[in-house]
């Protein structure tokens, strides 16, 4: 059997997501595995599946801004999209998708992943599904079960607009939408930053994803048109993703801070000191405290020591006792007097950021 | 309870099962069924990370969506085997342990429990224990898999 290859072009935001719910769901043991590409004619919003809209997204910045939101049937996390991804979904029958998720990704992410090496990025596949290169993530990807299909779903990031994805985001300071965006543009790159003038054209960069795809499944990739099943799916579903049910679905799931990359996250906490409230916006990575900002409003002199303290906890391991010693030592060398505010405080609060909590509501 | 093992993966003799839906189905004393998940389903999703049950009363056919569960990296139907309404959800057990289906699948690890319209009619459908057994071995060995459940 052949692998059919929809291009849909630029279409209409929601149907960016409508298409690949409808032909999942108009998908047969009968049906033709697909491959369907497609890009949003503006931005918007995305929520997961089992994310609630209004604790994930800043809902007055996007009606003030005419971006529209809308939620996947697909998990991970709230993510900004636009004009300059192209998004590819591969949809395949279950009875032909490898029985574990592990394996799902693995088959299918090969495809993506050796087009951007096609292209003259080293990129590689980091389980379960981040695709990276030198460390940094240069495409998020999903799965999921929806009807008799499996889909995985991801997209080629041309460029992005790391400073709208961090406005988009509903955030608990300020302090933590300028680490989001830090960390944005450290951990998440794009094939025009990583290629410059050499990056490949929009068609180039198409051509060769569904060349790679088609190779590494060993499939016969041929272009079709949507079915009229499947364009009434896309009607039926145009409907589920606006309706104010599926938007505000209640009861979801909440994660502790922002996900930026596999391995990558940025967090925040407050802890009431008997000095003040201290609060630590951090990125940890791999386990090691990768940045940190500490503020508050607690007392210290010097005024400046906060910044070299923060710098001096940077390169951590995320252990309370590590933490703890070194801002020790850096309170005797520096002499530092800051009433109510122990070196235990900071690495508390550090810690306390750091711990990692799955608010299931 | 008694079970049939293979490399890991359990399937008591008490439960039938719809493989193809990787469900596990048993006659409650009530005329009622309950439900879950099988031991190779849990362990190919994945640690559950929040799980949305269908209401109570709700009425399903066969095949149609009692639950929706998403793990580390999948979101995906839990499809019910047999038409009925749903008089129970485990939902009170997951808000203690979102682990319960990856730590006792066939327990404390139910999903739902349904009044079903067809039984008879449908249960034929359903593979008893040994005969099931059959079909997941095949599909193991295939997949080259392992069980694994979560630790207490």
């Amino acid at each position: 059997m052949s692998f059919r290859v929809i291009d849909a072009g630029m279409v209409n935001w929601l149907d960016s997501q409508v298409i690949y719910h409808a032909v999942a769901s108009a998908m047969s043991e009968e049906s033709e595995d697909t491959l369907t590409l497609v890009h949003p004619d503006v931005p918007y919003a995305c929520i997961g599946y089992h994310q609630e809209l209004e604790k994930e997204v800043d809902l007055e910045y996007c009606a003030a801004h005419g971006l529209p939101i809308t939620r996947r049937q697909v998990g991970g996390g709230a993510v900004y999209l636009d004009q300059n991804q192209l998004f590819w979904h591969i949809i395949v029958h279950r009875s032909r998708a490898p029985y574990r998720i592990e394996d799902v990704y693995s088959r299918y992410l090969t495809g993506p992943v050796n087009a951007l090496r096609a292209m003259g990025i080293p990129a590689e596949h980091r389980p379960v599904n981040d695709i990276q290169v030198a460390g940094r993530k240069i495409g998020g990807t999903g799965a999921a079960t929806i009807g008799e299909a499996v889909v995985v779903v991801g997209s080629l990031i041309f460029d992005f607009n790391y400073e709208l994805m961090a406005r988009v985001l509903k955030v608990p300071s300020e302090k933590f939408r300028d680490k989001v965006y830090q960390s944005l543009r450290e951990y998440l790159t794009t094939i025009r930053r990583e290629l410059g003038a050499d990056a490949p054209t929009w068609e180039e960069g198409k051509r060769i994803l569904i060349a790679q795809i088609g190779e590494s499944l060993g499939q016969a990739m041929h272009f079709g048109e949507l079915s009229e099943q499947e364009r009434m799916e896309m009607a039926s579903w145009r409907k589920t993703l606006m309706s104010e049910e599926w938007l505000y679905q209640a009861g979801g799931l909440h994660r502790h801070g922002v996900k930026i990359a596999e391995s990558v996250h940025v967090r925040e906490a407050a802890y009431k000191a008997r000095g003040g409230l201290i609060r630590a916006t951090i990125r940890v990575r791999e386990q090691t405290l990768d940045d940190v900002t500490l503020s508050g409003d607690f007392f210290i002199y010097p005024q400046e020591s906060i910044r070299l303290l923060e710098q001096m906890l940077i390169g951590a391991p995320l252990k309370e006792e590590e933490l703890r010693e070194r801002a020790i030592s850096f309170w005797r060398e520096h002499q530092i007097q800051a009433p109510g505010l122990t070196p235990d405080d900071v690495s508390s609060v550090v810690m306390l950021a750091a711990n990692e909590k799955e608010l299931s509501l | 309870m008694t079970s049939l093992i293979y490399r890991g993966c359990e399937f008591p003799t008490e439960c039938f099962y719809d493989v193809d839906r990787d469900v596990w189905v048993r006659r409650d004393d009530d005329g009622c069924v309950t439900m879950g998940m099988t031991d190779p389903a849990q362990a190919q999703c994945g640690k559950f990370v929040h799980i949305r049950f269908k209401a109570v009363g709700r009425s399903l056919q066969r095949g149609q969506s009692a639950a929706t569960i998403e793990s580390a990296k999948w979101v995906g139907p839990f499809p019910t085997p047999l038409s009925g309404e749903i008089i129970a959800t485990n939902e009170a057990q997951y808000k203690l342990d979102i682990l319960s289906a990856n730590k006792d699948p066939y327990g404390t690890g139910w999903l739902i429990r349904l009044k079903p319209i067809r039984l008879e009619e449908e249960w034929q459908l359903l593979l008893s224990h040994d005969r099931a057994f059959e079909r997941y071995r095949a599909k193991i060995t295939e997949q080259n898999m392992q069980c694994y459940r979560c630790a207490d």
